[in-house]
């Protein structure tokens, strides 16, 4: 604005004494995600489960792959795995007893006792070469068929997860900028060969190829993280070619050029900062999407391999295990489906703050 | 004297957003009379358009909303009709332009569809008699070869065959009163006289009312019998065409005219240009909105608003200056 | 616009036929085949076997034999299963994929349109949020857990509906769990889609225009605003095709329905070379299919699409 005012605290006011907003793209993106409720959420939800992730090695959790083949399938409880032993041989026994109208005869508290007696007293050695009183452990979120700590796994899961979506947006993101911007500032017959291949790629039907290539070239991260980043940069290859493009005949690129700025400075400095707020925004969407592409697949056991668990892994597990076990699908799920929700929120509200004229609302 | 249709008084359509409430219009009267053509000048955010809108009640509300002040037409107040009467005013009594003529017709839909349904809308017409006075409307504004273009999509023509199709429409159910938003800024300026020639020419056959929105006073100089000026809202002077031109009294008006650029005298250097730009109408202090760019303005512009001076029949202007005179 | 139809449906063929020989020979340069993963077979036997496949011949010539085949409409045998060649197992998995996947997309594209519209008319109103939270539900829960859940509570839980198996057992009630799970995902996404196009469609100049010729709000809802508000629903139908075919294949996994999806994973750890590049076309082929219909709906829609 001409004809504005600064005053002592550097506020701007114009002649009517009104404030006069600041301009920066990003500041007045930050207040108006700080005004949306539902991405803020999901901003504070995505930091905790980041933190959580980050930390894993500190925090006072067990092995995720530490197995105790006696504390299969334990519920979760507060309590420590040994009374829970009891309380099942109680239980069982009781029940044997009650369908024979009798009291517990002499051999079964017997039976009793011994676990008990177990339970106080025998040792492990655990996989980190610590020896421990075993039944002492407890598991708030309940043990697998493996009897591995359900929290653990989660947590070391979401590890995994959250790992496999940040490199994978960012891969897919860089790939696509790069080949993007080239596609768009170039032109010409490059940029038509590109778009052919991009075209080609996209009637393709990406995911079965994806599924093929675990199938064949072996199930680890690395083939993983291959199958997914070449499929995946396609649309903001489109995207940034389509900002490149319209952004390329803007008067403040001509005016660079016009300047003497040569191509590679006009797209890194110029052409690649005005399209940052659409690159952030699609970044943010892709990586629930990917965390969902790698959980599909290790759903279908093409995925992350044992012993490493994903939140695919768990769920494909628990779904296995449901009926019976049902925490087993229940806390690997939520904990997923709150993970999607809050990214999905605070990338629906990084559009909204950053590109509020935005028209593709996917 | 001829009988006036139209009396809008002291309208107020506030919209109430994030940041506060935006007075668009706050306080806006005037009077139309049969036949006659109003310019009603101003920049953009003036609120001029809005006050045309209220007139057909197509403010969006929320966050818009007619807060006071009537609009009689022919002794019935528009802002206590309901849905269903005001719906048989708009496109009949009261015929609409917009500014663009690319956007304002629905591109997926021939422009035969868009017109025939218009008609039997408001007239006891089948559908042929309706295609054949759509036709006959297309003709009248200078469409080559109408029936066969009439089967023809939006996009098929050029700006300024659209824009005519738009007044076409407009007038196509002889309304009393047609509001012009803006028809010609979106056009080439040698489409501009065009479309204003063609709109004229026949507003005058159909003794149709206009009411002409514009930022342009050349525009408005050309055609329209009264003018009215508005500034952050209000409507600042009014007055006849020649009185408007020739004896400006508001700081504004003189501003405006004087940053017309004129061919037909000697160039004097620079062409003038009003400094600053136009207040936000959000928590507007208590003042002239003007003063900040005004050369005249005095202690009082800046404390309180001016009160309407007039000075004869339809002749009024807002400003301190004129506080002493008669 | 039919000369554009025939251009586009010829083109068609190149894009399948560059999806076969991709398919082809991603699966050939692949270390290992199907009868590696077998005991130790003897090598004159081993050699019987690939005689009998053709696969002692030079690659391309494989190549050529297999498209001419595929053309003719012979998939080959199952190098799994070998009595059976892969022909009857689409036979057998195509028409069951096929009914899921239809009534899930005819599902979410009219459930979702509709509830993006009234969504749109009620702005800011419980209408609109109720069904725009259903919405958020469903792009946020991924099939794979959607489905589980669904089974836990409907069938083990509730026991009101099959935990698996398909139509000649359960009858319809087989297909209500597994078109819920597979239609949730697009039903959000057509709703939120839809809403916003809804939304700015309503804001636009040109139904301003049919306003101030005084037409009535559901005239114009159904003549000017449907049309170019569902636009953006066409363009996405495609992705949306192409979600359904993946998602129908974990679907099928959880449902236990004996569809293709079933088979092509169980083809795929069985490296089972025929049936993978068999079923991967008949998806393919479905998915091209589409994506052309699409095309052509959209041309229809819009008359500024040229089809020069």
């Amino acid at each position: 604005m001409s004809n504005t005012i600064k005053t002592d605290n550097n506020k701007m006011y114009n002649e009517l004494n009104q404030p006069v907003k600041g301009v920066s793209l990003w500041l007045d993106a930050w207040r108006r995600l700080r005004k949306n409720k539902m991405a803020m959420g999901g901003l504070v939800v995505m930091i905790v489960y980041a933190a959580i992730a980050l930390s894993a090695g500190l925090l006072p959790i067990y092995s995720f792959n530490q197995q105790v083949l006696d504390h299969q399938y334990l519920p979760p409880s507060s309590r420590s795995a040994g009374e829970l032993l009891i309380e099942q041989k109680v239980e069982l026994l009781s029940a044997f007893a009650a369908k024979e109208e009798r009291e517990l005869n002499k051999v079964e508290l017997g039976q009793i006792e011994k676990l008990k007696e177990r339970v106080a007293t025998e040792k492990k050695v655990l996989l980190t070469g610590e020896e421990i009183l075993v039944h002492q452990r407890v598991y708030h979120l309940g043990t697998d068929e493996l009897g591995r700590d359900l929290l653990a796994r989660i947590i070391y899961g979401g590890q995994v997860s959250i790992m496999i979506g940040l490199v994978g947006a960012l891969a897919s993101m860089f790939i696509g900028v790069v080949l993007g911007a080239l596609s768009g500032y170039i032109g010409g017959r490059f940029d038509s060969i590109m778009m052919r291949f991009v075209d080609i790629m996209y009637s393709l039907p990406y995911m079965l190829l994806v599924i093929i290539m675990m199938a064949i070239f072996g199930k680890n991260i690395l083939n993983l993280f291959f199958a997914l980043a070449v499929v995946s940069w396609l649309t903001v290859c489109r995207v940034v070619r389509g900002q490149i493009m319209s952004l390329k005949n803007s008067e403040f690129v001509e005016a660079a050029r016009a300047s003497g700025a040569s191509t590679r400075r006009i797209v890194f400095k110029h052409l690649i900062p005005n399209t940052m707020s659409v690159i952030v925004v699609y970044t943010t969407l892709r990586v629930p999407a990917f965390i969902m592409l790698e959980a599909f697949l290790s759903f279908l056991g093409l995925g992350v391999q044992a012993p490493y668990a994903s939140w695919g892994v768990l769920i494909h597990d628990g779904v296995y295990a449901m009926t019976t076990y049902p925490w087993m699908l229940w806390y690997p799920a939520t904990v997923m489906t709150l993970f999607l929700f809050s990214m999905n929120f605070l990338g629906d509200g990084l559009r909204d703050a950053l590109d509020p004229q935005s028209k593709n609302k996917l | 004297m001829s009988e006036v249709i139209l009396k809008v008084n002291d309208l107020k359509t506030y919209f109430n957003t994030d940041d506060g409430i935006v007075k668009a219009v706050d306080g806006v009267s005037f009077e139309l009379e049969k036949g006659e053509m109003l310019g009603i000048v101003g920049e953009s955010g003036s609120g001029k358009s809005v006050t045309n809108l209220s007139l057909m009640k197509l403010i969006p509300s929320p966050p818009g909303k007619i807060m006071s002040g009537t609009a009689m037409l022919d002794g019935v107040d528009i802002f206590k009709m309901n849905d269903n009467e005001i719906r048989k005013l708009r496109g009949n009594r009261i015929g609409m332009i917009f500014q663009d003529p690319m956007t304002s017709l629905n591109p997926f839909l021939r422009i035969s569809t868009q017109m025939i349904e218009t008609i039997m809308l408001h007239q006891d017409k089948d559908k042929s008699a309706a295609r054949a006075r759509a036709v006959e409307m297309l003709e009248m504004v200078g469409i080559p070869n109408p029936s066969k273009r009439i089967n023809d999509y939006p996009h098929q023509f050029s700006g300024g065959m659209r824009q005519r199709v738009m007044i076409a429409m407009a007038l196509s159910c002889d309304p009393e009163i047609l509001i012009a938003d803006e028809p010609t800024s979106a056009l080439d300026v040698t489409i501009q006289a065009q479309i204003i020639e063609v709109m004229q020419e026949l507003c005058r056959k159909l003794n149709t009312a206009v009411i002409m929105i514009t930022h342009d006073l050349g525009v408005v100089a050309g055609i329209c019998d009264k003018v009215c000026v508005m500034y952050a809202g209000r409507i600042v002077e009014k007055g006849s065409n020649d009185e408007i031109f020739k004896d400006p009294k508001h700081p504004y008006t003189q501003g405006l005219i004087k940053s017309v650029p004129r061919l037909d005298r000697p160039s004097k250097g620079r062409l003038y240009s009003i400094e600053g730009q136009p207040p936000n109408v959000i928590d507007l202090p208590e003042c002239c909105p003007f003063h900040p760019r005004c050369e005249k303005a005095m202690d009082k512009c800046r404390n309180t608003y001016p009160p309407l001076k007039v000075f004869g029949k339809g002749r009024e202007v807002s400003c301190w200056l004129y506080e002493g005179e008669k | 616009m039919s000369k554009y139809i025939i251009r586009r449906a010829l083109g068609l063929i190149p894009t399948m036929l560059i999806i076969i020989t991709v398919c082809f020979f991603l699966i050939r340069v692949a270390p290992g085949g199907p009868f590696s993963s077998e005991k130790k077979i003897p090598p004159q036997i081993m050699k019987n076997i690939e005689k009998k496949y053709h696969m002692d011949e030079p690659l391309i010539q494989q190549y050529g034999r297999y498209v001419v085949n595929v053309l003719r409409g012979d998939f080959g045998p199952s190098y799994k299963y070998k009595d059976y060649d892969v022909n009857y197992y689409i036979a057998q998995g195509l028409p069951k994929s096929l009914l899921l996947g239809t009534i899930s997309i005819l599902l979410a594209v009219l459930l979702g349109t509709a509830a993006g519209m009234f969504s749109a008319l009620r702005q800011n109103t419980w209408v609109d949020y109720t069904w725009m939270s259903f919405a958020v539900v469903g792009i946020s829960v991924p099939v794979f857990v959607l489905g589980p859940v669904l089974m836990y509570i409907f069938s083990i839980r509730l026991g009101w509906l099959p935990v698996a198996g398909w139509i000649d057992e359960h009858g319809l009630k087989a297909l209500v769990l597994p078109v819920l799970a597979l239609f949730y995902q697009y039903f959000a996404t057509i709703a939120r889609l839809s809403r916003a196009s809804f939304l700015e469609t309503i804001r636009s100049d040109y139904v301003r225009t049919a306003k101030a010729k005084g037409l009535k709000t559901s005239y114009i809802m159904m003549k000017h605003v449907l049309k170019g508000a569902s636009l953006p629903v066409v363009s996405y139908l495609g992705p949306a095709f192409s979600g359904i075919i993946t998602g129908s294949i974990v679907v099928e996994q959880i449902f236990r329905v004996p569809g293709l999806g079933r088979h092509f994973v169980q083809s795929a750890f069985n490296r089972d070379y025929t049936m993978i590049m068999g079923t991967v076309i008949v998806y393919s082929l479905i998915l091209v299919i589409m994506n052309f219909l699409v095309d052509v709906l959209y041309g229809y829609l819009d008359p500024r699409i040229s089809y020069s």
